[in-house]
């Protein structure tokens, strides 16, 4: 191909990536916190809660799990207004992101509590452990190593999720690539960053869950 | 594991470095007439140079217009489906011959790809409400102010570059601009006033378009610098189907007015 690249001519344009990275960052831990909150709830409901409560659990879940993510913050943008709610870009998304993740963290965080055992229950409270310090020292460690993969694994694929909030207008680190290979026309150059950008993010994110994981839960991730 | 995350990284990086220099080459105007077929990209979601018909297939004033080139040339006419950020590398990497699109030529984008003679211009304006007071685009310049604009078109820039102190919310294509702006999540959009009918219909508004123009824009057909003889054959062609008044009857086939300001045939390019 006779095309030449020339890095140089989008280095001025690198601190619009770094601001949109930072939104990326921020929609994907916003819309994981949010999501885990939500999920962690409708687990135990699931779990532990009344049979009509889990029905409506299970609708919720196989709703948001089986729609299309895009078409549900299309959903939120431009039909509610027909509405009457008019929410902003950045609202959209997160509140879609949210609804999404808080579906699949359900069937996640389920699965954490499905995996303590009630042999080990009885021999804390055996052992003369408090309800509070059974949660502390059995529960809660148990499901912190059995949760602890997927849940990295889903905050990085909402990370690299955050990419369609450009069709919503919000000017995250893909939107800022469009906007930038509109002025420039250096469309390999810019995107080929742009993937390295999102390298990066996965990647710290990486080390940073299994560096969390390993030293407050013990968990192997094999990561480090 | 953490090495072998290290490595898919490497290799994530060198994948996107290797990309570019792949084997495939723009084609010389030669290499055309003897494959028999011209391969033209155009976009379906800016109607109507581009659009899906009810049997899904892309007509438009650039399937025409690129039809009428095919002609003149002898070959086979393929439309090819290009968006915003594939369109350059469609062009440089040979998968199509040449892209339309209403690709307005300015410099930046020039020292990419090269820009043949105008086909068609497009007038810039601004599209309100009736209940806003503005009658100048001037006026627009105000931080209560948010324009609705494509991700991807020229009058971001304009916005970016003169009415500074306005907001602009970006999105992906003109169906969901147009609706953003019915629905109220903006003050106005700038952007060619001769695509708007289209869009405009659709919504019950009472809509509004400030009388002066903002800027006039010519756009050509957009070729690979490595498209040998291409280019100063399609100066030719156009030249020739401006003259024949060609140009002039596709487009009023589709837009259902004359162009608002004409090229008209130039014999100097």
């Amino acid at each position: 191909m006779s095309y030449t690249l020339q890095y140089g001519q989008i280095w001025p344009y690198l601190p619009r990536l770094f601001d949109g990275a930072w939104i990326a960052l921020q929609i994907a831990v916003l819309a994981f916190c949010g999501g885990l909150a939500i999920g962690t709830a409708c687990a135990a409901v699931k779990s532990f809660g009344p049979r009509w409560l889990s029905r409506i659990v299970n609708l919720y879940v196989v709703f948001f799990t089986n729609t299309p993510q895009l078409v549900q913050i299309y959903f939120l943008y431009f039909a509610l207004p027909d509405m009457g709610v008019l929410l902003s870009s950045y609202a959209a998304v997160l509140i879609g992101m949210t609804l999404n993740a808080g579906a699949y963290l359900t069937e996640i965080q389920r699965a954490g509590f499905e995996s303590r055992r009630v042999s080990e229950m009885e021999a804390a409270e055996v052992l003369g452990f408090s309800r509070l310090q059974q949660i502390r020292y059995v529960i809660l460690p148990h499901m912190a190593r059995v949760l602890f993969p997927p849940l990295s694994n889903h905050f990085i694929i909402m990370t690299l999720g955050t990419s369609m909030a450009a069709v919503f207008g919000v000017e995250e680190l893909t939107g800022q690539a469009f906007n930038i290979n509109s002025q420039t026309f250096r469309s390999i150059e810019i995107f080929s960053v742009t993937a390295l950008f999102y390298v990066a993010l996965t990647l710290a994110a990486s080390v940073l869950l299994a560096a969390i994981g390993r030293y407050a839960f013990r968990a192997r991730t094999g990561l480090i | 594991m953490l090495k072998k995350l290290l490595a898919a990284g490497a290799v994530a990086i060198g994948l996107t470095g290797l990309a570019a220099p792949a084997s495939v080459a723009a084609r010389t105007l030669d290499e055309i007439i003897k494959s028999g077929a011209i391969r033209v990209g155009v976009n379906p979601t800016l109607p109507p140079l581009g659009k899906f018909d009810d049997k899904n297939e892309i007509v438009g004033f650039d399937v025409d217009f690129a039809a009428e080139i095919a002609k003149t040339l002898g070959v086979k006419l393929e439309v090819v489906q290009t968006g915003s950020p594939d369109r350059i590398p469609f062009v440089v990497s040979g998968k199509i011959d040449f892209v339309m699109g209403a690709m307005t030529r300015n410099p930046e984008r020039a020292k990419v790809i090269d820009f043949t003679v105008p086909v068609h211009t497009e007038v810039l304006g601004v599209l309100t409400t009736k209940d806003k007071p503005f009658t100048d685009w001037k006026q627009f310049n105000e931080p209560s102010v948010t324009f609705v604009q494509v991700r991807g078109s020229t009058p971001v820039k304009f916005i970016e570059d003169n009415l500074k102190n306005a907001k602009v919310t970006l999105l992906d294509n003109y169906p969901d601009a147009v609706r953003a702006l019915a629905q109220g999540r903006g003050t106005a959009m700038i952007d060619v006033i001769d695509f708007m009918g289209e869009h405009m219909a659709k919504h019950k508004v009472e809509w509004k378009v400030v009388e002066t123009p903002i800027d006039i824009y010519y756009c050509g057909l957009g070729v690979s610098k490595a498209s040998t003889g291409l280019k100063d054959w399609l100066n030719v062609a156009i030249f020739e189907l401006h003259r024949r008044g060609k140009t002039d009857e596709i487009w009023k086939k589709w837009f259902g007015m004359d162009m608002i300001k004409p090229v008209g045939a130039t014999p100097y390019f």
